[in-house]
């Protein structure tokens, strides 16, 4: 047929877990390309965090001075946590939809009929989520620095906050592929974007905790948003010390290592239905 | 392996309360070009999805390229070339992109992947336009990159799942050629389509799928030879079919003809026309139209489920045998990327 056909042999297309990290490699890569090649769809989630921050400045600027609010600089650097979550939380969404997207429009289906490592097609999904959050961190913390966001950790704590944004990106992204898994549908995961909203509403993004009362101060103290918020928070205020640096890695690892065991039940759920 | 790279016995999967397949039996011999041929909703697609490992089946077993489709899933994935009718082709990524990530699913080494790819974009026609998005490709550079993705391992079984649906007639050709060239190269090839010219063009033995069960098999020629008299399709007015059918049935066996047509093998030859013609002008019915034609697969098909093919309302709507799963449903509906 052609001079490769007597090289092309079995034993080089068996899989081996060099094999299985070669393909959750080439997933990312078309998961991070597919990201970058539609920016009508990535902009927002970078654009409209940032627009957030800023009125947010402009409207609540006054309010650092409130008994309760940290000591910060200015409102910008208590809201920058807010606003890496705030577009973390939406860009892992647009992550999750291209899951569904790839089950509805039939991709995931050529995926299945090649020898592709399952788990590798959730991973090489999330790992485009999670350069995505990483590139979003850093983006959100250099274009508001300027302005008076000021990062306490420094250098060590803007790495540690970059990495605390592309953990957030993996735990969320996990869930909501859940939800793409589960139900298979884009128009299903997007319909989680408003409760993500509310959910961020109810939590410590926009103001602390200390100045909160009543049924609101003890959403916000169950919702695990605030308390991702919070980790990253403890570096842009605190410093670079061991505990805000747990607080910011930790806390999203450990929603991560519970939202991938879910993630990898529902896909096993949904490779035993077929 | 065994001589058969395709067995399937007794195949049958359910979905829910419904049958999509109801007991499929087969065996395709290598070398084959073997056409599935029933309209949407037969049950073809099911029974290639189960051959190709993407659905467990309820009951029965298939081997296919010599491993079962459930024990030894991941052999067969490794030996089959797969091009499904649904499977879509990622819009924004490019030609060479696509057929990069298809080598890394197949294991194929670095070091052959540049190489094969080009060789396999060179095939189908697709080196100038292997750096453009596939979303700038018309319907048939499409398929012919989907083909060409399905080769990428240089598989001994291919399946095709409807490979010219929506195709124009030139890029049908052009992909029957394709099909053709690689078939004399030794590949087996399972192909399902609703075009009968299609499976009697390509294909060196069909099987009928109607409502999950197979009809008819065998050689194109042999089941046309199987229907015998050629078939006299008239058409006249609606209240005159009944007189019409009594004067048609003392010629042949009545066959199903398109919508407001009536059709009957001339048990006699095409030499009966002329007295077949008399009787209905004897009897009073005025015919409007009149055609006779040599037992075609679309007669066979009709002899086989009752209704046509081509050209017929009377087949079932797509999904009528509910083998349409969840997920096929919303892309019906929104249709492909």
């Amino acid at each position: 047929m052609t001079s490769t056909t007597a090289v092309l042999s079995q034993t080089q297309v068996t899989r081996s877990p060099a094999t299985a990290v070669r393909q959750t490699v080439a997933l990312a890569k078309r998961s991070t390309l597919e990201l970058f090649r539609q920016p009508a769809i990535v902009l927002p989630s970078m654009i409209f965090p940032l627009f957030f921050a800023f009125l947010g400045n402009s409207s609540f600027g006054r309010t650092t001075s409130l008994p309760g609010f940290p000591k910060v600089s200015s409102y910008l650097q208590f809201q920058l946590a807010g606003t890496i979550t705030q577009g973390v939380l939406f860009g892992s969404v647009t992550g999750a939809a291209a899951l569904a997207t790839d089950i509805e429009n039939g991709f995931f289906d050529r995926l299945l009929a090649a020898p592709t490592s399952r788990t590798g097609i959730l991973f090489g999904r999330l790992a485009g989520s999670v350069l995505f959050g990483a590139l979003e961190t850093a983006v959100f913390i250099f274009a508001l620095l300027p302005f008076g966001a000021d990062v306490s950790a420094g250098i060590r704590g803007i790495v540690a906050m970059i990495v605390s944004g592309a953990l957030i990106s993996l735990a969320v992204g996990a869930l909501m592929s859940s939800v793409a898994l589960k139900t298979g549908s884009s128009e299903a995961v997007q319909g989680t974007f408003p409760l993500l909203f509310i959910l961020l509403f109810f939590s410590s993004a926009f103001f602390p905790r200390e100045t909160m009362s009543g049924v609101y101060k003890t959403i916000a103290g169950l919702n695990p948003i605030s308390h991702l918020v919070e980790g990253l928070r403890a570096l842009s205020l605190e410093g670079f010390t061991a505990s805000a640096t747990a607080r910011a890695i930790l806390v999203p690892l450990a929603i991560a290592i519970v939202a991938l065991f879910i993630a990898n039940r529902q896909l096993r759920s949904r490779l035993k239905s077929h | 392996m065994t001589s058969s790279p395709i067995i399937a016995e007794n195949l049958v999967r359910h979905f829910g309360d419904v049958q999509a397949v109801k007991g499929i039996n087969l065996e395709i011999k290598a070398g084959e070009i073997f056409g599935f041929l029933g309209p949407n909703g037969a049950g073809k697609s099911t029974a290639v999805r189960m051959l190709t490992t993407l659905l467990r089946p309820t009951s029965g077993t298939a081997r296919v390229a010599g491993y079962d489709v459930v024990k030894d899933a991941d052999m067969v994935r490794r030996s089959i070339g797969v091009a499904l009718q649904d499977a879509a082709i990622d819009p924004l990524m490019t030609g060479a992109e696509l057929l990069a990530l298809q080598a890394v699913l197949y294991g194929i080494p670095q070091s052959l992947m540049k190489k094969r790819s080009d060789e396999l974009l060179e095939r189908v026609g697709l080196t100038a336009a292997a750096s453009r998005r596939v979303s700038t490709y018309s319907g048939g550079m499409r398929r012919r990159l989907d083909l060409a993705l399905s080769l990428i391992h240089q598989p001994t079984v291919l399946f095709l799942d409807e490979p010219t649906t929506g195709l124009d007639p030139m890029s049908r050709l052009t992909l029957w050629e394709e099909v053709r060239r690689l078939n004399k190269e030794g590949t087996t090839v399972m192909l399902t389509t609703q075009y009968l010219e299609e499976a009697d063009q390509l294909a060196d033995r069909i099987a009928i799928i109607d409502h999950g069960k197979i009809v008819r098999e065998g050689r194109p020629v042999d089941l046309k030879a199987s229907v015998g008299a050629p078939t006299l399709i008239i058409k006249t007015h609606a209240d005159q079919e009944e007189r019409a059918k009594a004067v048609l049935e003392t010629f042949g066996d009545l066959r199903p003809g398109a919508e407001g047509a009536l059709g009957v093998g001339l048990r006699g030859g095409a030499a009966q026309v002329t007295e077949v013609v008399r009787k209905l002008d004897e009897s009073g019915v005025h015919v409007q139209h009149l055609e006779i034609n040599e037992p075609s697969l679309d007669d066979v098909f009709a002899e086989a489920t009752g209704y046509r093919l081509e050209g017929s309302d009377n087949a079932p709507p797509a999904g009528d045998n509910g083998v349409e799963e969840p997920d096929k449903k919303k892309k019906s509906r929104r249709g492909r990327k």
